[in-house]
């Protein structure tokens, strides 16, 4: 019998853990990245101002962290992308019913909200700074504009996509038009609603960072772009990993659940 | 009477836009507003003429769609392979797909200071995060669509023969192809961004670069052309290129996946 190689093994007893603790199949992968960036680093191929590796990015997070710059920024930046998705749905469910309901609305509106979606969020800065300034209020209508799209679109595509059929039947078994949209409609759209919020996010996402760049005072778009005037790569390299694990925690934890949660108990509907 | 349907249609489609500009101008006109808060459409359509006369609009949108040209270009090249190769053992596919993930998030804007540095300002500096936010989406698109694959076709293919190469061209590419289309038409939306935002930030051509020199001189009415002209740009790529391909794909080759 030929002996089983010592790699084949490490590799089943990889696949055995993560089975048990799927946690670690996120982490793992990233450890001969980080190490080969290390190797990189100390190699001095590239020049170590513009290539530094991964113990000078974590002693800067430990300064960021110890002098209160990054745990603020983190806030500020989350703070805004919450607000502005907030005010995105508030106002976003809404209008995507009235278009996927009515319609004369559909006709009416629909290719100017696909000629809006098509500026795009960041095109709007430069008119924005000047009817607001640099402040919160430019940052504000950047994301709610950004995250709005996706959803009314999404959300009139949901509602379209609910059987006539399950109308009819509600309204034969005597619901009203407002419950027929409350009980039928709406959770018949979730799913859509959903993946619309998913897409906005990622939209919204990447507007706040070009926002707080070009008109930031805080955040962490505007820490990223404070350390490239300085030339200061670590603290740059450093807001690209937090962003990316923050994104991720988002993705995974508040997304993913909720997405599995309503295709789960709605999805059923559009089938 | 086809023919005639679609028109109608296009007209349907245009008459809110039409609307959409008479609204403008009434508004403007009836609360008299300050051309330096929004401009009317004369003045415009004014420096639309402008520009195109003295040829710096045409420079414009050269710079910027030869930008984005080449750095999806570059992204798709590398990207589609990589991901093949990636996706084709289960073991490295769940490997990397964290990988892919986390990167797939960061593609685009956020590279920009990296890039910048890097590169300096200018060209490499832009066509690299376009470059990267193509890059990234597009491989992990890939890989999944590769993963979608049942194994009984890749089986199937090569129980009848075929070689390596063959599975590759034959099954697994054609087999990822609406995978791709859907990450080249989410991956170009992020790119599109950047481009402008990474023009605003780093070049001294370009339409972000346009949109943000007017700004610095409150022209208005050049920075509303310049909005019109990008919405305009990327509903043509997305609606007239990538929509139509992403569904012809889907029509052609999706049905592999419910086999």
């Amino acid at each position: 019998m030929k002996a089983v190689p010592a790699w084949l093994r490490l590799w089943s007893a990889y696949v055995r853990w993560t089975a048990r603790w799927p946690a670690l199949a996120a982490v793992v992968p990233f450890v001969p990245v980080v190490v080969l960036w290390a190797v990189v680093a100390e190699s001095g191929i590239f020049p170590r101002v513009f290539f530094p590796g991964p113990m000078e990015v974590i002693r800067s997070f430990g300064k960021l962290m110890y002098n209160g710059i990054l745990p603020a920024y983190l806030e500020d930046s989350v703070v805004r992308l919450a607000a502005g998705t907030a005010v995105g749905m508030a106002l976003g469910i809404p209008i995507g019913l009235l278009v996927g309901l009515s319609d004369r609305a559909h006709k009416l509106l629909w290719p100017i909200l696909l000629f809006f979606q098509a500026i795009g969020d960041i095109a709007w800065l430069p008119i924005l700074l000047i009817w607001f300034g640099f402040g919160l209020g430019t940052m504000t209508f950047v994301i709610v504009y950004t995250v709005l799209f996706p959803i009314v679109l999404n959300t009139a595509l949901g509602v379209r996509s609910v059987p006539l059929e399950l109308h009819r039947a509600a309204q034969s078994l005597g619901a009203t038009r407002a419950r027929v949209v409350w009980e039928v409609v709406l959770p018949g759209a979730l799913p859509n609603i959903v993946t619309g919020l998913r897409n906005g996010l990622g939209y919204g996402w990447r507007a706040l960072i070009a926002a707080e760049m070009i008109v930031g005072t805080s955040g962490i778009g505007f820490l990223m772009f404070d350390a490239r005037r300085a030339g200061s790569v670590v603290e740059i390299m450093l807001g690209m990993i937090v962003l990316g694990i923050l994104w991720y925690i988002v993705d995974s934890w508040v997304l993913a659940p909720i997405e599995r949660a309503t295709g789960q108990r709605w999805g059923l509907v559009t089938r | 009477m086809r023919r005639h349907n679609r028109l109608l249609a296009a007209v349907a489609f245009t008459l809110p836009l039409f609307g959409l500009l008479v609204a403008w101008e009434v508004i403007v006109r009836a609360f008299d507003v300050n051309q330096r808060v929004f401009p009317a459409i004369g003045p415009v359509l004014q420096a639309g003429i402008e520009s195109v006369q003295d040829g710096t609009l045409i420079r414009h949108i050269g710079a910027s769609l030869a930008r984005i040209a080449l750095g999806t270009l570059i992204g798709i090249v590398l990207a589609v392979p990589l991901g093949i190769v990636m996706g084709v053992s289960p073991a490295i596919s769940t490997f990397v797909t964290p990988l892919l993930r986390f990167f797939s998030v960061l593609a685009g804007i956020a590279w920009i200071p990296i890039a910048t540095l890097w590169f300096g300002y200018g060209f490499g500096a832009i066509t690299f995060v376009i470059f990267n936010a193509v890059f990234f989406v597009v491989a992990y698109n890939t890989l999944l669509g590769v993963t979608s694959i049942p194994m009984q076709l890749r089986h199937a293919a090569a129980s009848l023969g075929a070689g390596r190469w063959q599975v590759f061209v034959e099954v697994l590419l054609p087999g990822a192809l609406p995978n791709i289309v859907t990450g080249i038409r989410t991956g170009l939306g992020f790119a599109w961004r950047g481009l402008i935002a990474a023009e605003m930030i780093a070049t001294n051509v370009g339409l972000g670069y346009m949109l943000f020199v007017a700004r610095d001189f409150y022209r208005t009415e050049v920075i509303v052309l310049g909005m019109i002209i990008i919405g305009l740009l990327w509903l043509a790529i997305d609606r007239l290129m990538l929509a139509p391909l992403e569904r012809a794909t889907i029509e052609r080759w999706g049905l592999v996946r419910r086999a």
